[in-house]
């Protein structure tokens, strides 16, 4: 029996190969996400471990139900250090001060130093000591008016120890520092983070944070268990902080990459289930296919004495093989796929520290039963079909005549409707969280995808030929012979054309999503924005200092100007994120469309959307109590209702001179101004681009350049997406390869008849690309189609703050059926060139 | 009757033969496995003339009728047909004579079965670009009385159905020469007898050239000549055959 399976396996070893091609793409990526996300979380282990391998226990703050500061950013005084290198349990205790992207260095040419993604962090210098987690490698410790930088920076900026560094301070104007000397992070894990090393006070001053540190890191004295170490420190701290071991804050530190690295890996992981769940469908129409091509095969060994069971086997063999081939090569291609993907983050500048690709039992686990399933469970139907070749079939000629149409709509039905049903609720119902909501969905749209192959089968014959008409119309008789072909076994065509569909689909829908998302972003600019400028950190969105609006207003160009913050307070007993904005600039910057009340609510007002002032009953003039996080608590009056918050994003505006007072950072996320009646634009424009150059991080931008730089982000985003579902359609690209060859060899003699009489190689050759150019027309359409359902689903399911008009890309939509259309071309060009090598006389006696 | 043959440089001869093999040899393998298949032969078949072509599985028939057909190569000598000579044809200019001057009727599989009754009659033409001579397609196809089934698949029409359709395609490009292998044998006698008069018909009437391999006495007795390979040569040579005749020859080959 396995004789016989090997030697089918060595018989159709072309075919079994591009079908292994389409399992491994899949395989390879579920290997690639778990490989990388594995390596990555064993590196950062490490760094975590080396960084804190000296800090036996840390004091920090504790954090309360408030927080509008990240948990670093909350300071507490630096004398806490003396009280506690006082106890005899301590033998080091050093105050620290960390802050990321606030000061950066700016080069000769006046051009900010960073590097593209990883953050810059501004750190007090605690060394040299145990509980140090920089080293100096060059150079000497910063003290004063100096800086210590990592070698990175260093060279980005051309900077040289005993030379200047200027460096942007987020309070005020550059200053100048001499570069000190070079530091390395830890063992030179820094992930291509860049370092601006100060001592302490020179810290706390660029941070504008005197007094304050937000760690102390302690040494114990000899002898003393950290836990002790922390226990003894506790007792003399104040309610508001805490200390805990070294190994706490290492294990916390390991969970914030971990769960930074699990995010990532699972998006992998989704794009693996995508193009393996596409791989189902070549795996299943290749086996069908072989099955139906060895009938005769099958009824002969059955009437020699085979079992149903014995041919049942004989295929779920040929398709295990076929797994565990595509499972092992899957699993090393992950390993190429992640040092690939490696690369790739550091040509952008992320320089993740050196550690072997790890390879875990886990993983191959799980490469293997997912390679071997999804290949067992796509082969399964086509096995079962095989087992059923009655050993009469041995003496007939032709094939089984194909399933019923009625069959066909209900089985796809059967599926189809659910999945619209579930798409359905996702999209209007309301199944509780976010995830269940996007599970919902996911679900819906793969059973959507399942369905309408089942369908398209029913239709794939009429539709192939509507498609095909203008070919044959075009080229005479050969085109006639390629729309026939592709109608004439509509199940298979179906098959084919649902990778590419499935593909299509998905590419399309992003597209309309994120045509659905500029539209929308369009509307809110027209709408809400009346600012002339805005002001942002336009690499990642940044928060930037709170004093860049106060000196704005300054200017004699400027009229109207406003920073815009989000806060955590808690309003009327309920915690809330409120808006904190200039109120004096009333709508002229964002316009919140103003229902009732004055929306200059001043340092003793608020404002409210009109959803939840009609949902707790609000009126003007209610009085409410406010408390920020550093526990000071005021009454605010009611002073406008207002019903746009797509800017403002938050439900509730609260004026800046009350937010900032009580903040622990005070920040902006982006600044809006107007210019002064009268002003030359240029010369405004002038005016606040001098001012900002002492914030070489920020961009200055009006509305169209605002519009430009978002449609240039989700471009990029859409480019990343698409580069991920491009593999849908590299698998698409090797299902048609297969089923042409496969139709090309079961009609060698039909193609030996034409050759005959008359047909030339390249007429010939354009009718098998023609055939695959209608079938990949055929899921193009559909996919397209689908696209629009799913863009459409996206848009209703997604919150209206971040898209709510439904925006169709049609040239882009077009553009995909006619990508489809030359996949299919390109993909028939090898069994289109087989097919034209076929010796004639060989091909007509071909039994 | 010789257009769309491209550049091809007739052979000056008068009263050229239909189709003609020069010291034909077609030799498969080397050294010890070498089998000389077709062995020199040297044969004409004059226009309008009806000609079977018999002899003992293995005697080389179906190879001539390959290598005149131009379907195969020959491995030394010369085929005409007309005033073409096939050995300085490439596969582009070898297809294209198949398609204008040579007509097929295989044993079975003769038609395209995504392509109508019509469809199949007039794809030689189609392929070459042509609409060809309407009048006489026509006539074609009422001579064999597929009036009411030209739009059928090949699926939907019977064995003999099948086989008038491709007697249909041989005749309706006025072809320089027929070739014929075993066209009714997978048929009943009934429906290869009528496919025979087809034959006969165009023959008669149209003064048709048809070389037809046969294993059947009967279907050979229809023919004018009768030839008979052996081990690749010529063994026998008829005319007017009569199937006692051929039986008495076959016989006496040991088939």
């Amino acid at each position: 029996m396995l004789s016989l399976v090997l030697r089918g396996v060595r018989a159709h070893m072309g075919r079994l190969i591009l079908t292994v091609v389409s399992v491994v793409l899949g395989v390879a990526f579920v290997s690639g996400s778990f490989v990388l996300a594995d390596s990555l979380r064993s590196i950062f282990n490490q760094v975590a471990e080396d960084t804190f391998a000296g800090v036996d226990a840390q004091v920090r703050a504790v954090e309360g139900d408030l927080n509008s500061s990240a948990a670093d950013e909350l300071r507490f005084s630096d004398d806490i250090a003396d009280t506690v290198s006082e106890l005899p349990e301590v033998a080091i205790a050093r105050g620290g001060l960390l802050a990321f992207e606030k000061a950066y260095s700016i080069d000769a040419a006046g051009d900010v130093v960073r590097s593209s993604g990883p953050p810059t962090f501004t750190v007090s210098w605690q060394g040299p000591s145990s509980v140090s987690s920089f080293r100096l490698l060059d150079g000497e410790a910063p003290t004063g008016q100096q800086v210590a930088l990592d070698a990175n920076q260093v060279e980005a900026g051309g900077f040289s120890i005993g030379g200047d560094v200027t460096v942007s301070m987020p309070s005020g104007d550059p200053e100048v520092f001499t570069l000190s000397g070079i530091i390395d992070f830890g063992e030179g894990g820094s992930g291509g983070a860049y370092f601006l090393l100060f001592d302490l006070p020179t810290t706390q001053r660029v941070l504008g944070a005197e007094g304050l540190v937000d760690s102390v890191v302690v040494g114990a004295a000899d002898g003393v268990t950290p836990g002790d170490l922390a226990a003894a420190i506790n007792a003399v701290l104040p309610d508001n902080l805490e200390a805990v071991t070294g190994d706490v804050v290492i294990g916390e530190q390991q969970d914030e990459f971990g769960s930074f690295i699990d995010i990532f890996g699972n998006v992998l992981l989704g794009f693996a289930v995508v193009v393996l769940f596409v791989s189902t469908f070549i795996i299943y129409n290749t086996f069908a296919t072989l099955v139906g091509q060895r009938t005769r095969q099958y009824a002969l060994l059955r009437s020699i004495g085979a079992s149903a069971r014995q041919i049942r086997s004989m295929v779920v063999w040929e398709a295990g093989l076929v797994g565990i081939a595509a499972s092992a090569i899957g699993l090393f291609g992950g390993l190429g796929i992640a040092a690939g993907l490696k690369a790739l983050f550091a040509a952008a500048g992320g320089d993740f520290p050196d550690g072997p690709l790890q390879i875990q039992l886990r993983t191959v686990i799980v490469v293997v039963l997912v390679g071997l399933g999804v290949t067992l469970v796509s082969a399964l139907a086509p096995a079962i079909r095989a087992s059923r070749v009655s050993p009469l079939e041995a003496f007939r000629s032709g094939g089984r005549p194909p399933r019923s149409l009625s069959f066909r709509l209900i089985t796809g039905g059967i599926v189809f409707v659910p999945g619209v049903a579930m798409l359905g609720v996702g999209m209007f119902g309301n199944p509780g969280s976010t995830s269940s909501t996007l599970a919902l969905m996911g679900a819906g749209g793969a059973l959507l995808f399942i369905g309408t192959s089942m369908l398209s089968a029913s239709f794939a014959g009429p539709v192939t030929s509507v498609l095909g008409a203008p070919i044959a119309r075009l080229r005479g008789v050969t085109g006639e012979i390629a729309r026939g072909n592709a109608s004439r076994n509509p199940q298979r065509s179906s098959a084919t054309a649902t990778a590419l569909m499935i593909g299509l689909a998905l590419i399309s829908g992003v597209a309309v999503l994120t045509q659905s998302i500029l539209d929308t972003f369009d509307e809110i600019l027209e709408e809400s924005i009346a600012a002339d400028l805005f002001i942002f950190e336009e690499n990642q969105g940044l928060e930037f200092s709170g004093l860049v609006p106060d000196r704005l207003a300054e200017l004699d160009e400027v009229a109207s100007v406003s920073g815009y913050s989000t806060v955590e307070v808690r309003l009327d007993g309920e915690v809330v994120s409120a808006t904190g904005f200039d109120s004096a600039s009333g709508t002229d910057v964002v316009d919140m469309g103003v229902l009732d009340g004055d929306i200059r609510i001043g340092g003793d007002g608020v404002a409210v959307l009109d959803e939840v002032a009609a949902e707790r009953g609000y009126t003007i003039g209610d009085q409410l109590s406010i408390e920020f996080e550093d526990g000071y608590t005021q009454q605010v009056t009611l002073r406008a209702i207002f019903d746009d918050a797509a800017v403002v994003e938050n439900d509730w505006l609260l004026d800046r001179s009350l937010t900032r007072a009580h903040v622990n950072v005070d920040d902006v996320a982006f600044v809006g101004l107007t210019y002064a009646t009268g002003a030359n634009p240029d010369a405004a424009r002038a005016a606040v681009e001098a001012v900002i150059t002492a914030y070489p991080q920020l961009s200055v931008q009006d509305n169209t350049e605002f519009r430009e730089t978002a449609e240039g982000q989700i471009a990029s985003l859409q480019i990343v997406i698409n580069g991920l579902l491009v593999l849908c359609l590299i698998v698409a690209f090797f299902g048609i390869v297969n089923t042409m060859a496969l139709a090309v060899l079961e009609r060698t003699r039909e193609i030996g008849l034409l050759r005959a009489v008359g047909m030339t190689r390249r007429q010939l050759q354009s009718s098998v690309r023609n055939e695959a150019m209608i079938i990949a027309l055929f899921g193009s359409v559909l996919g397209v189609l689908l696209g629009l359902l799913l863009g459409w689903a996206a848009v209703i399911a997604i919150p209206d703050s971040v898209v709510r008009n439904l925006g169709i890309p049609w040239t882009q939509l077009i553009i995909y059926v006619v990508v489809g259309a030359v996949i299919g071309v390109l993909a028939a060009w090898f069994p289109a060139r087989r097919a034209g090598r076929l010796d004639v006389l060989d091909a007509i006696s071909t039994v | 009757m010789a257009r769309q043959t491209g550049k091809v440089t007739p052979t000056e001869t008068t009263v050229a033969p239909a189709v003609a093999a020069r010291n034909a040899v077609k030799v498969y393998g080397r050294g010890d496995a070498e089998v000389r298949a077709l062995d020199g032969i040297d044969i004409e078949f004059a226009h309008g003339q009806f000609t079977a072509v018999m002899g003992p599985s293995g005697s080389g028939k179906s190879t001539l009728m390959h290598c005149l057909a131009g379907l195969d190569e020959l491995t030394d000598g010369h085929v005409t047909i007309g005033n073409t000579t096939l050995d300085a044809l490439n596969d582009r200019q070898l297809t294209e004579l198949r398609r204008t001057e040579v007509g097929f009727i295989f044993q079975s599989f003769n038609l395209v079965p995504t392509l109508t009754a019509r469809e199949n009659i007039v794809l030689p033409l189609a392929l070459a670009g042509r609409r060809g001579d309407t009048a006489w397609i026509e006539q074609v196809i009422d001579t064999v009385g597929l009036r009411d089934r030209l739009s059928h698949k090949p699926s939907e029409l019977s064995g003999g159905q099948q086989q008038r359709v491709a007697v249909a395609r041989a005749l309706a490009c006025q072809p320089s020469v027929i070739f014929a292998d075993e066209p009714t044998g997978n048929l009943d006698s009934n429906s290869g007898g009528e496919i025979l008069d087809f034959m006969r018909r165009a023959v008669d009437e149209h003064a048709q050239t048809i070389v037809m391999v046969t294993h059947d006495p009967n279907a050979a007795a229809r023919a004018d000549r009768a030839v008979f390979l052996a081990d690749g040569r010529i063994v026998a040579d008829m005319a007017d055959p009569s199937a006692e005749r051929i039986l008495d020859t076959m016989k006496s080959l040991g088939s």
